[in-house]
């Protein structure tokens, strides 16, 4: 009982970090209609962002954690605008862009090199506690930062897309960009601003990671397939779908690790993607990434 | 006094396509005025190409609205001048529900304290939009999906609306439906540009028309008189 409550709080504490980087996924495809595989890097670089403005600058966690998503935010809509956007006018195969992105992921991972390390930096804890006691079983307090902030960016990101004005026009743009244009809605700065949301809330997932896992170059690489993973599961381009997927996933996983083996963890995660894409590819929220006209 | 909207010898290119071929056309404020003319005409590439929904880089000539040259702006800034489109196909945002959509459509407005005002003139002009206010906009049948990006586009205030075939697709009676609103809207002020592949109802609503043929204006004048004459009458008008 106490090694279950242990592993559903690590594996809703690695699922939110899913989470948080699923959204983006769906968000990008959602308002272009493209894959892009620079978002486990973009962790990568906020959790290193994360690091310079609470670690080296001292700055409190929560200034350090705005920073770093108001930088996210910057680098991805330049993303959008310098890159994708420019191919985009140039009419060029969606495969092509979706390369870029690779090219755009190695930037970031050996741009991190070298602006930062090549070691696995530690990332100061953010409590003055190690442990607190939940149900009797003691767990790091980051973890269970990890779960709350990451649900709280599901709830904001909820009512941000529902409830504004900016975020109806973001999904109206997503539905139909010529409707969208023709109702005084100008695309091409939504879509910028959705790639910089999807930015800023991939890089604050490197820092509620940091602690947990340490911050390196490759960190994001590794949690970034996974948010893809977690994307399909939920639905591809559906916001709840990955929610949802990305912290299943992140439960599925740990529990394989903690019962079965944690060389399994992996094996098993890509099997479920395969499963998935084979059974159910419109995921667990039946999501047509097929856009019906 | 100088028309509200004016195409000066527009041409349209899509790549090496010359689709539109040197238009002139003016409509004067407070005019109704129609376009006629068969398919693949080039009636909705003018249209989308005056609200800046299609490529700047095709557009030849100039396109003038309330005296300022527009070709070439993106289709966000021409909205905000005050020109809008209802979209051929009507293009609602199938999964916002009908409010979304009108608000969506309110999203140029600063005074945002009158829009719920606006809203309740958009519900008792269309009562069947105002029944479902919450239900999706995709499931909507196609005549309340029509009076939806009618009210869509009204409830931007627009000085001028431009509607491509407004009765595509829709039942006689949902036809009439809504160019009584089309009507309406024009005696409130609103200058309407319109075009239509059904021509008897076109001609009997507009005070003017141009009739166009592979990218050219081939006729033009009162629509009283266009529906006299024998040309259009055999070609449009079904003998
Ligand atoms: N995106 C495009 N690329 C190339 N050609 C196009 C494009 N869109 C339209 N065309 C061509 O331009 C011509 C005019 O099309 P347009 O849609 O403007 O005609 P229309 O008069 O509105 O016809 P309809 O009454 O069928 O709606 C057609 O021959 C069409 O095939
Ligand atoms: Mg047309």
């Amino acid at each position: 009982m106490r090694m279950l409550i242990q592993l559903i709080i690590t594996g809703l504490a690695l699922g939110g970090v899913y989470s948080l980087i699923s959204m983006g996924y769906s968000l990008i495809y959602k308002a272009s209609g493209l894959m892009t595989f620079a978002q486990g890097d973009i962790l990568t670089v906020g959790a290193f962002l994360g690091l310079t403005f609470y670690r080296f600058l001292k700055l409190p966690y929560i200034v350090a954690l705005l920073l770093t998503m108001a930088v996210a935010f910057i680098i991805g809509f330049l993303l959008e605008k310098g890159v994708i956007r420019k191919l985009l006018n140039k009419n060029v195969n969606a495969i092509y862009i979706v390369l870029a992105t690779i090219a755009v992921s190695y930037i970031f991972q050996n741009g991190a090199q070298a602006i930062w390390s090549s070691k696995v930096e530690y990332f100061p804890s953010v409590f003055s506690t190690d442990s607190v006691a939940v149900l009797g079983v003691n767990v790091q307090p980051e973890s269970l930062l990890c779960i709350g902030a990451s649900m709280i960016c599901m709830i904001l990101l909820h009512f941000f897309m529902t409830k504004t004005r900016i975020g109806t026009s973001m999904r109206a743009a997503a539905m139909d960009s010529m409707a969208a244009e023709s109702c005084g809605i100008n695309v091409s700065l939504n879509t910028g601003i959705t790639w910089g949301i999807a930015a800023g809330i991939a890089a604050i997932g490197g820092i509620f990671i940091g602690p947990m896992y340490g911050v390196y170059v490759t960190l994001g690489s590794k949690l970034g397939t996974k948010g893809f993973a977690g994307a399909v599961m939920g639905g591809y381009g559906n916001m709840y779908g990955a929610m949802v997927g990305g912290l299943l996933l992140g439960l599925l996983e740990t529990l394989v690790a903690g019962y079965i083996s944690s060389e399994l963890r992996n094996l098993f995660a890509y099997i479920i993607l395969i499963i998935f894409l084979f059974v159910k590819p419109t995921g667990i929220f039946n999501e047509q990434a097929i856009q019906d006209v | 006094m100088a028309p509200l909207l004016e195409l000066q010898d527009f041409h349209y290119y899509y790549g090496n396509i010359h689709t539109v071929k040197g238009i002139n056309m003016k409509v004067d404020e407070g005019e109704m005025v129609t376009i006629i003319g068969a398919n693949g005409a080039g009636k909705t590439t003018t249209l989308q190409a005056i609200s800046g929904l299609k490529e700047a880089k095709g557009i030849r000539g100039k396109i003038l609205f309330n005296g300022k040259e527009i070709q070439g702006l993106s289709g966000h800034r021409i909205a905000a001048m005050g020109l809008c489109q209802v979209l051929e196909g009507r293009h609602v945002f199938s999964k916002l529900t009908v409010e979304e959509n009108l608000m969506t459509g309110a999203y140029l407005r600063k005074d945002t304290k009158n829009i719920k005002d606006d809203l309740k003139d958009i519900y008792r002009r269309f009562p069947r939009l105002e029944e479902r206010r919450t239900q999706l906009a995709g499931t909507l049948s196609g005549g309340e999906q029509q009076m939806l990006a009618i009210g869509r586009a009204l409830i931007n205030k627009p000085k001028m609306m431009l509607l491509d075939e407004p009765s595509l697709g829709l039942a006689p009676v949902i036809i009439k439906e809504v160019f009584k609103a089309i009507r309406e809207i024009n005696k409130e002020g609103v200058t309407v540009l319109f075009v239509e592949q059904n021509s008897k109802i076109a001609l009997n609503t507009a005070n003017r028309g141009y009739v166009m043929q592979v990218g050219e204006v081939a006729m033009e004048g009162y629509c009283k008189d266009l529906l006299e004459d024998e040309e259009v009458k055999k070609a449009y008008l079904g003998g």
